[in-house]
């Protein structure tokens, strides 16, 4: 290796670049306990706000009485409707064209729904006054099973508006109707199936669960009533929203409200919403003029904030004898509770659920989803997943196995003969996509490679002789799954959120010494944007990342954008940085060129700086160009070195990923025990390898807790049940497996740097590779499809029912 | 939720039919009654303090005798409000049948529970309702004693 060869890979190294596993940057605060979150925020004279919440699931509100709380020293306010109704600010406005009660307006539609806000000195005088409203209810029928919705003697939830026959979604067939979404060729669709030689038949259930983030939701409102600017900090994936959202209802100007987002401890989708609080919170500091605080605890946030999931999908599936797949048909009763809140872009009332077709070639397709009222909490919101994608790849690959089973077929032959091959790519899917690239036959291959998936096979049918001769009482599961992920919303073309598109941004200003700050639209709660943005910029523009400074979350400096869900971060923001990059090193390409005296085009980038063409000594680092951009007058050329770009993605990225889980189930307690989880993700270019880890080590865990246990479940009165940590499963270190992770790298052909997105993959991709380990394992004792959540009592209930304990 | 059991007590059955319908007897015996008002000869109100698991719950409760069908029979309904905590709604049907050693109860109790009381406590409801149920037939026995002692 020659000396100026070594160099450059000191200087590639340097950087810190793409591809560098470069240590987290967030992780010097977090791990001393020094970050900020919302409840570290202390203001003088703060008061505190606390909900009275409804102990009912549907119930007239017949008196609320505050007197006794009012008399309470130290209660400053207490709010209703009544108080909110003059400033129109009683209801708001959902994410998905529909409306929600703010308090409690004639009647309560979930139990733990908002019906009075106290606002107190501190947080114990408002937890005690809460106790102190007197609120009256009469109670009235209440509906959970949204297949009994319809029914004549179904109480009707929404009397406001009961008699509209149109939608935000298009027409209402019943009061409790929200929106019927159809997709694809039915006609098309019911004819191949009723041709077919084969068809599989089965209803999906994805419960309802809830992504139940270590820090719960929570506001700073502070009214500064001299200047007239309100300033919001909270738990907001999306601050530049929550700004114009607070400005349309509010009728404070856009400029006069700044919304903070500070360090936020993890959000999967929960922290999208606009909730009561957060209006009751601005409303309150309106009022006493006093910065007021509101903080959700555990059971609050686990019952009354967003939801997830909660679709029952019911499908069939066509192929040939040779297990060929014709067509695909699914019907989906999506529960949305008492206000649709789901968090989707305008146009996809069921979110991406239409990319249900998988990782499969499948030439006919059809899909409707009807969303359905009904007393539980709002939400639907995307739990470490793309809109709904978890609950489209939970049905493809749970259909795979369940037809598979009809074929007598071994399920990883039977995904290997319909995938997608590599040469359809861009290929146009049955309901409307185009994917953008994908080699899922390697991917597949190297998966099956890796856990040597035919011995694996051999032993699970040892095991089933062994348990039938009474050798052992425990049984093996394989559960393999193979998703492909739509992420990155989206194009302005085809996404928006209350109108506002769906692009990204990022500015970047390069300081006189070589060093940087770049701001985005996005806010990390977690996934490390200050380490791999910088990264990204580091290759770009040629500084090295421990010189670039990452900002976000603070309305006031970073640039607009639609924040950070649905892994859009790096497919939309990543890209706008690169952008806003290429911009910086365009113009300092011009100031080298200048400096070197030579012409733009007699320049070559070589990793952090111009070399002129055929002179490799003659060059110009990038630290040097941005010190001239300050102190020399360069003709034609702006002084400074900034650049802002605003990113419109052409098309939605497509990851997707090959897991295998290993399991051994007792029978006879129903315990489960992961031998091993194999982990493939493609999330095209990788950025940093590292985080791409952590990021799929977090998203199986809680893949596992949602496949394994975890669910918001209610009973036939509409109380939560799984209202606490004591009931609501997270999963520890005990039950939490080691994971093997392994990884293939095709890039995305249309983003600037061809990264795809990772965030989320583990979770769309962990859920059906633990459900179809669970089924799996009782196949050759005649079972075809149970529901999770798979918990020991549910596991030994299956067992039980095939006979496996006599 | 409904709750079944039995219980002997060695009294006729005239005297313990008498005694479900004696407030008196009812404060002694309810688990975690502060107070009991009649507002006629079936028509109570009580105040009752209980226990779920973390949750303490102070209900006001109202309650309505039914002794129609008395003495073989004895049933009660009733409501009670424990603000945030929680509701609760249910009764009760108790036979009453003689027998050598007294008079054997038979109870079927339903209940319904909702509001934190049944997020917090919905592992602990069932327990603690069977718990209370038997609890309040110990104390009946206990204060029939006392009073014919």
């Amino acid at each position: 290796m020659s000396a100026a060869e070594e160099t450059m890979q000191e200087r590639q190294a340097a950087l810190k670049g793409l591809g560098t596993s470069r240590k987290r940057v967030e992780d010097a605060r977090f791990t001393q306990g020094k970050g900020n979150y919302v409840d570290d925020i202390k203001m003088p004279n703060m008061l505190f706000g606390d909900f009275v919440r409804s102990q009912h699931a549907h119930a007239r509100v017949v008196s609320i009485d505050k007197t006794a709380a009012l008399e309470l020293p130290g209660v400053v306010a207490v709010l209703t409707a009544e108080d909110l109704e003059p400033l129109s600010l009683h209801w708001m406005p959902t994410l998905a064209g529909d409306k929600q009660m703010v308090l409690a307006d004639g009647k309560v539609l979930f139990q733990g729904q908002e019906v009075a806000f106290v606002v107190a000195e501190d947080r114990y005088i408002a937890a005690d006054a809460v106790d102190l409203v007197k609120v009256e209810y009469e109670e009235l029928p209440v509906l959970v099973d949204p297949f009994k919705a319809e029914l004549p003697d179904a109480p009707v939830l929404r009397e406001d508006i009961a008699d509209q026959k149109e939608g935000a979604h298009g027409p209402r067939r019943h009061p409790n109707h929200i929106f019927t979404w159809e997709q694809g060729d039915k006609a098309a669709a019911e004819a191949v199936i009723e041709e077919a030689p084969v068809v599989a038949e089965e209803m999906v259930y994805y419960h309802r669960t809830h992504p139940c983030p270590m820090e719960t939701c929570g506001a700073v409102a502070s009214m500064d009533k001299v200047n007239g600017k309100l300033t919001l900090w909270g738990t907001f994936q999306a601050p530049h929203v929550v700004r114009t959202v607070a400005s349309l209802l509010s009728g404070i100007a856009e400029h006069n409200i700044r919304v903070v987002s500070p360090d936020i401890g993890g959000g999967f989708g929960n922290k999208v919403g606009v909730y009561p609080g957060y209006v009751c919170s601005i409303v309150a500091s309106i009022v006493t003029g006093q910065p007021v605080k509101w903080i959700e605890d555990r059971m609050e946030n686990l019952s009354a904030t967003a939801f997830a999931r909660d679709y029952w999908m019911q499908g069939k599936i066509a192929a040939t004898k040779e297990g060929k797949i014709l067509g695909l048909w699914c019907h989906t009763t999506a529960d949305h509770g008492a206000f649709d809140a789901c968090a989707d872009p305008t146009k996809y009332p069921a979110g991406f659920m239409n990319i249900c077709t998988g990782s499969y070639d499948i030439p006919t397709a059809y899909l409707a989803v009807d969303g359905i009222y009904t007393n539980k909490a709002p939400g639907g919101v995307a739990y470490r997943c793309s809109f709904r994608v978890t609950e489209a790849a939970y049905f493809i690959e749970r259909m795979i196995e369940v037809l598979a089973i009809k074929l007598n077929m071994d399920a990883a032959d039977l995904r290997a003969l319909n995938f997608i091959k590599k040469e359809q790519f861009p290929y146009q899917s049955a309901l409307g996509w185009e994917y953008d690239s994908g080699d899922y036959h390697t991917a597949w291959n190297k998966a099956l490679d890796a856990v040597d998936y035919r011995g694996l096979r051999q032993q699970q049918s040892q095991q089933v002789e062994d348990f039938k001769a009474g050798k052992t009482r425990k049984l093996m599961g394989i559960g393999l799954c193979h998703f492909t992920e739509i992420v990155g919303a989206g194009p302005v073309k085809n996404c928006d959120i209350l109108g506002m598109g769906m692009f990204d941004s990022c500015e970047i200003r390069i300081h006189p010494t070589g060093s940087a700050i770049a701001r985005l639209g996005t806010i990390s709660q977690g996934q490390g944007h200050a380490t791999t943005f910088a990264q990204i910029l580091a290759t770009e523009i040629g500084i090295s990342a421990d010189d670039i400074t990452i900002e976000e979350g603070d309305t006031d400096t970073a640039p607009y954008g639609l924040g950070t869900y649905g892994s859009r971060s790096t497919p939309v923001a990543g890209a706008a940085t690169a952008m806003a990059g290429r911009k910086i090193r365009a113009k300092a390409q011009m100031i080298a060129a200048y400096l070197l005296e030579v012409h733009d085009n007699d320049l070559e980038w070589e990793i952090d700086r111009f070399v002129v063409k055929g002179a490799p000594e003659r060059f110009k680092t990038m630290k040097e160009v941005a010190f001239a951009s300050y102190t020399q007058e360069i003709p034609g050329v702006e002084p400074g070195l900034e650049a802002v770009s605003y990113y419109d993605p052409p098309n939605m990225t497509y990851p997707f990923g090959a897991y295998i889980c290993v399991m051994d189930i007792d029978v006879d307690t129903g315990v489960t025990d992961i031998r091993k989880f194999y982990a493939l993700d493609d999330c095209g270019t990788r950025i940093n390898p590292m985080i791409i880890e952590g990021q799929v080590h977090g998203g199986l865990t809680e893949a596992l807790a949602i496949a394994l246990g975890q669910e918001i479940a209610y009973d036939e009165l509409g109380n939560v049940k799984t209202g606490s940590l004591m009931d609501f499963f997270i999963p520890t270190s005990w039950e939490t497996p080691n994971y093997e992770t392994d990884f293939t790298e095709t890039p995305s052909p249309h983003h600037p740097i061809g990264a795809k997105g990772v965030g989320e993959s583990p979770n769309v991709g962990g859920v059906p590779a633990f459900s179809n380990a669970i089924n799996d394992a009782f196949r050759a004792f005649g079972l075809t499809h149970t529901h999770m959540p798979h918990d020991h009592w549910r596991i030994w209930k299956t067992a039980n029912d095939l006979g496996l304990h006599s | 939720m409904i709750l079944t059991d039995e219980v002997q007590i060695p009294l006729d059955r005239n005297t313990v039919f008498q005694a479900l319908n004696d407030p008196e007897i009812l404060k002694q015996s309810i688990p975690g009654c502060e107070e009991i008002k009649s507002h006629s000869d079936t028509e109570l109100e009580a105040t009752v303090v209980v226990k779920f698991g973390p949750v303490k719950a102070s209900f006001n409760s109202n309650v309505e005798l039914d002794p129609s069908a008395g003495p073989e029979q004895f049933k009660l309904n009733g409501s009670g409000d424990a603000g945030v905590a929680g509701f609760a709604k249910g009764g009760a049907d108790v036979k009453l049948t003689e027998n050598a050693e007294g008079t054997l109860l038979n109870y079927e109790v339903n209940i319904d529970i909702s509001g934190k009381l049944a997020q917090v406590g919905s592992r602990l409801i069932e327990g603690t309702s069977k718990r209370l149920a038997k609890k309040f037939f110990v104390n009946f026995e206990e204060a029939l004693a006392n009073r014919h002692a």
